[in-house]
């Protein structure tokens, strides 16, 4: 139990910002639950509220467990849930065509969820063991690996935007984790690279249908984007060599850029080839939701409409004519921040977000603050965690990002969501105890 | 290097990393934040009308056209009703209601089928318009219909009916082209007209009185103000708007006779203008050949309407006042006038007629009469048609004394009858002929246009203000056609539209006296000489115009008759009938009969 006074060591701040976002969650969950033309609820504030004394419970179980036993059991952990991820891919009940859950009777589990986690324990304890080794290209590739694995399973179910959250996590430990930032840089742009050519090829031939112009017909000839990689990579060896033998730093300027320029043709003629064209236009509508106005644009539309709608002061609880007349689509879930911003307007979208903030910059400063490397890391990655869902969820929601599937923490409906939440908010206070303990 | 150095280096170098980041998620935070601003504070006013839109349907209330009746309207009587409504209804939905174009397609094809009408229409239809507005897919649905898909309303959701009152003609074709027609607002008509009130679905009046006096007409539709859900399930309903309904009009027309006068002119093609000189009321108006337009009202109809523009007869086209013909010997009144005014010509002078009249110059040139009339003074020459003696008087006058007073009749200006679409007369003139032909104008010109042929042509509706000056002292009134107004429920007159002079011509009496007499002669033993045994004195004056059609056979002339009654009685009680048929053979075998008809009816229904 609590050693002496360490009860008033538990973050408050960051307890109560917990609570009260959960509290506005499931009064927006009721909100969102209720149908004004037959006077009845769906009843899912119900189950949240169930889902919150279950993950009230771990978040205080996981104050007394000593975090850094994570570290030392982050093997089991990870690879006891990567097979149950892999587990659902293949077994789980698929639910609009996602294959993401797990169900037991009366509930469901969505172990990808979960899985977040994990990768930050296990980054967390990499990191700190290669601590001095970070800044060499090679030690990114076994974090890269452990995140890659399950991103591709979740990304079979598929959950897109359960894997998408995957990446800026890795690169954000990555970079607090001590990686050398032109290694991070070279692999972001190799990455967008990679995806420009088919993209911009992709948006010539089906958005503005002109397919036979000499920059299209330059692009889509294969083998000379492929000649020019090889000639690149070629640049790239020879430069490499030079640095080598002579040691000199300047041959980095050289080598570097060209090993991404290649690398990157190399990959955008990999996907132009054995992507798809539906697979390729899916990522083109991911990037740019106006051009599928009739599926995942309507949806943004709507919800534009109901947060501008709000007004500064909202139009009061229960009261929301996008969210009540079912103009918002998922509003329990994914679009829950826009029935805040309806119904109780600038004003009460202005504290949640604040609050969030709060919860997010708290962890930030838990991770500066933490007695060693490891506790750091954790803080910092669940942080980033939180971090990316409420800029990836309330981004999508006011229309300035991609359209993709993700709950907002803390708000929307959601039972693994809210568990892992609470759960990775029990380690945050557990870190917080600890650096008073020397 | 020490341990302790680098750990405190890498310790530093974590701190600087994390801040970054941090300020970075700030800086996320705070882009969250502006964007809120945007929508909520800045475009806050116009996302809540997107909201409001998203809840709210407008559901038409249609107002009730005005009805027409004919002059012999009576306040609390049963009265002639020429143009009345039935109730009935349209089928409509709003296209952005449905999810997606496989669900549309998926209620709208079964209900083309039920309707049976043709789905890739309906479909044309609905993709050339603004997906959130209301579009109608069928009119004039029967309400057994509308209770069929009621019932069925799970099968065919988002499919709406509202009221639509559809437009009777209770005369079909008798008064098509003074009465028009009403037809779905054009794209075009809407643009230029949605800002005074005119909605895209309603109908609009697209020829005659309909569209003249279609503000007068249509009343103001009200709207039911319904609060939907997504599903357009139905939260409330209110009354948003009460309709007004339009006002209801009296025309100057008598049905009695504008049914003798279209029946008289059941197989011809041509025109029959009958006004009150005195007020310039239309009694009746005919033009022939007409369209029903009971048949062409609906939207579903357009085939019909097309099929009528490719007609070549120009059923559309109303004769009386969207074409001109050559006046023919209809003009001799006009060389009379010129000639009596400012010739200080006596009507006792003389010409001899031997049949032709040869116009001396550089090459002889003979200009026929129908026959050899001897000597005759200007009463007979008028009364016989007599082209010889105009040929020489209007020779002797010259073309602009002619001309002049041609346009003080107004032969080449519109009367301004309250009818749309009024075309003007034409009258040559020398600086005319020069600048279109590159020719002098000529002595034959001169000749030709005293007997009305040649250059010059009227409409029908300015040979009828012809009459009316000499009936009515030289005083032309503009024509019109609709007396009263009348409040919707038909118990107040809300305005009596008054007679308006348009022209004043200052005859001396001698001129009208012998005008008077000289048509009044023609009737009695001339041209129209078949009018003589009707019990109410008529004048008159036939015209026989050659055309310049390139139809050979014998047809090939149109036959005028313009004349009034009674010759010299009260003006109050005088009506001038032109009747103007198209290859009318002659005017006193095509024109004068149903002239002949229109007075007798007149006559039993005591107008003299």
């Amino acid at each position: 139990m609590f050693r002496k006074n360490e009860i008033y060591r538990v973050d408050y701040v960051l307890v109560s910002a917990v609570l009260a976002v959960i509290i506005v969650g499931i009064l927006m969950i009721y909100s969102a639950g209720f149908d004004p033309i037959d006077r009845t609820n769906s009843g899912l504030y119900k189950r949240q509220i169930v889902w919150f004394i279950i993950g009230f419970i771990l978040m205080i179980i996981m104050t007394f467990v000593r975090y850094k036993s994570l570290g030392d059991y982050c093997l089991y952990i990870y690879f006891f849930l990567l097979t149950i991820v892999i587990a659902t891919t293949f077994f789980g009940t698929p639910i609009r065509n996602t294959r993401a859950w797990l169900t037991f009777g009366y509930f469901s589990i969505q172990p990808s969820e979960f899985m977040k986690l994990a990768v930050v324990i296990v980054l967390a304890r990499y990191l700190e063991l290669r601590e001095r080794d970070m800044r060499h290209l090679r030690e990114l590739l076994v974090p890269t690996a452990a995140t890659a694995v399950p991103v591709l399973f979740i990304l079979m179910q598929p959950d897109f935007g359960t894997a998408m959250v995957f990446i800026p996590l890795l690169f954000t430990m990555l970079l607090i984790g001590g990686a050398d930032v032109s290694h991070l840089v070279a692999i972001i742009s190799i990455a967008a690279i990679a995806l420009v050519f088919p993209m911009f090829l992709t948006y010539r031939e089906w958005v503005a249908a002109q397919d036979e112009s000499i920059i299209v017909n330059f692009f889509k000839d294969y083998n000379l984007l492929f000649s020019v990689a090889g000639f690149l990579m070629l640049i790239a060896i020879a430069a490499y060599a030079m640095h080598f033998f002579m040691i000199k730093k300047a041959f980095r300027k050289i080598y570097i850029p060209s090993v991404v320029l290649s690398l990157g043709l190399f990959f955008s003629v990999f996907i132009m080839r054995f992507l798809k064209d539906y697979q390729k236009k899916r990522i083109l509508v991911f990037l740019n939701p106006d051009l599928d106005p009739h599926g995942s644009g309507y949806n943004v539309i709507q919800s534009k409409i109901a947060i501008g709608s709000g007004g500064f002061f909202g139009k009061g609880f229960l009261s929301g004519s996008q969210a009540q007349l079912g103009f918002l689509p998922e509003k329990s879930s994914d679009f829950i921040f826009p029935v805040i911003a309806e119904e109780w307007g600038f004003l009460g979208a202005t504290i949640v977000l604040g609050l969030l903030c709060l919860i997010v910059m708290r962890g930030a400063q838990i991770a500066l603050e933490a007695k060693d490397k490891f506790g750091s890391l954790l803080a910092a990655g669940i942080s980033s965690i939180f971090f990316f869902h409420i800029l990836i969820n309330v981004g999508m929601v006011l229309g300035i990002m991609p359209v993709t599937g993700l709950p907002l923490s803390f708000v929307s409906y959601g039972g693994s969501s809210l568990l892992v939440g609470m759960i990775s908010i029990g380690i945050l206070i557990n870190i917080r105890m600890n650096k008073f303990v020397y | 290097m020490s341990q302790t150095s680098l750990r405190t280096r890498m310790l530093e170098a974590f701190r600087r990393r994390m801040l970054i980041v941090m300020g970075m998620m700030a800086a996320v935070f705070i882009i969250l934040l502006g964007q809120m601003v945007n929508l909520q504070i800045i475009q806050g006013e116009t996302y809540r009308q997107r909201a409001r839109m998203n809840m709210e349907n407008y559901i038409p209330i249609p107002a009730s056209r005005g009805e027409m009746y004919d002059r012999n309207f009576k306040i609390g009587r049963r009265n002639e009703v020429i143009v009345s409504n039935r109730p009935s209804f349209n089928i409509t939905t709003i296209p952005a209601s449905f999810k997606n174009k496989e669900e549309m397609a998926a209620v709208i094809r079964p209900l083309c089928r039920l309707l049976k009408i043709s789905y890739d229409d309906v479909m044309a239809d609905i993709r050339s318009r603004n997906p959130w507005e209301r579009v109608v897919i069928r009119e004039d649905i029967g309400f057994d219909t509308i209770v069929l898909i009621a019932s069925n309303q799970h099968l065919f959701p988002n499919i709406d009916w509202e009221d639509a009152p559809v437009r009777v003609y209770n005369y079909g074709n008798m008064f098509s082209h003074a009465v028009g027609y009403i037809g779905t607002i054009s794209p075009a008509e809407y643009k230029r007209l949605r800002d005074s009130g005119y909605r895209h679905y309603q109908k609009i009046g697209k020829s005659g009185l309909e569209g003249e006096y279609d503000s007068l007409l249509r009343g103001v539709d009200g709207h039911y103000r319904r609060v939907v859900d997504v599903r357009n399930r139905i939260e409330g309903e209110e009354v948003g708007l009460q309709a007004v309904a339009g006002n209801n009009i009296v025309l100057s027309m008598d049905f009695e006779v504008q049914k003798a006068a279209w029946e008289a002119m059941n197989d011809v093609k041509g025109s029959c203008v009958v006004l009150k000189p005195h007020t310039g009321e239309v009694i009746a108006l005919v033009s022939r050949p007409d369209f029903d337009p009971n048949m062409i009202i609906s939207k579903n109809n357009a085939k019909i309407i097309e099929e009528l523009n490719a007609d070549k007869n120009k059923p559309f086209l109303n004769r009386a006042i969207q074409s001109k013909y050559p006046p023919a010997s209809t003009f001799k009144i006009v060389t009379s006038i010129a000639a009596l005014e400012e010739d200080k010509w006596n009507p006792n002078y003389t010409f001899f007629c031997p049949g032709k009249y040869t116009l001396k110059g550089f090459i002889d040139k003979d200009f026929y009469c129908y026959a050899s009339h001897g000597t005759l003074d200007m009463y007979w020459a008028i009364a016989r048609s007599c082209s010889v003696y105009f040929y020489q008087l209007g020779y002797k006058i010259g073309p602009t004394i002619i001309l002049k007073y041609a346009d003080y009749f107004g032969l080449s200006g519109k009367t301004g009858i309250d009818l749309p679409g009024e075309i003007q007369g034409f009258l040559p003139t020398k600086k005319w002929k020069l600048k279109t032909f590159g020719q002098q104008w000529f002595d034959g010109d001169t000749v030709n246009l005293s007997i009305g042929q040649g250059f010059v042509s009227v409409t029908p509706i300015e040979m009828a203000n012809l009459v009316c000056g000499i009936v009515n002292n030289g005083i032309i009134m503009r024509p019109y056609l609709v007396r009263e107004v009348l409040s919707p429920d038909n118990k107040k007159v809300l305005r009596k539209i008054e007679p308006k002079k348009i022209r004043e011509i200052p005859l001396s009496p001698m001129t009208l006296d012998t005008l008077r007499q000289g048509m009044r002669l023609a009737v009695k033993s001339g041209t129209a000489a078949r009018l003589s045994y009707l019990k109410v004195p008529i004048a008159g004056k036939t015209g026989t115009a050659q055309t310049r059609s390139k139809r050979t056979d014998d047809y090939s002339q149109h036959a005028w008759f313009v004349g009034y009654a009674p010759f010299d009685g009260p003006v109050e009680n005088a009506v001038a009938v032109v009747v103007m048929i198209e290859y009318g053979v002659a005017g006193a075998v095509g024109a004068v009969p149903i002239a002949e008809r229109v007075f007798s009816k007149m006559l039993s229904l005591g107008y003299f």
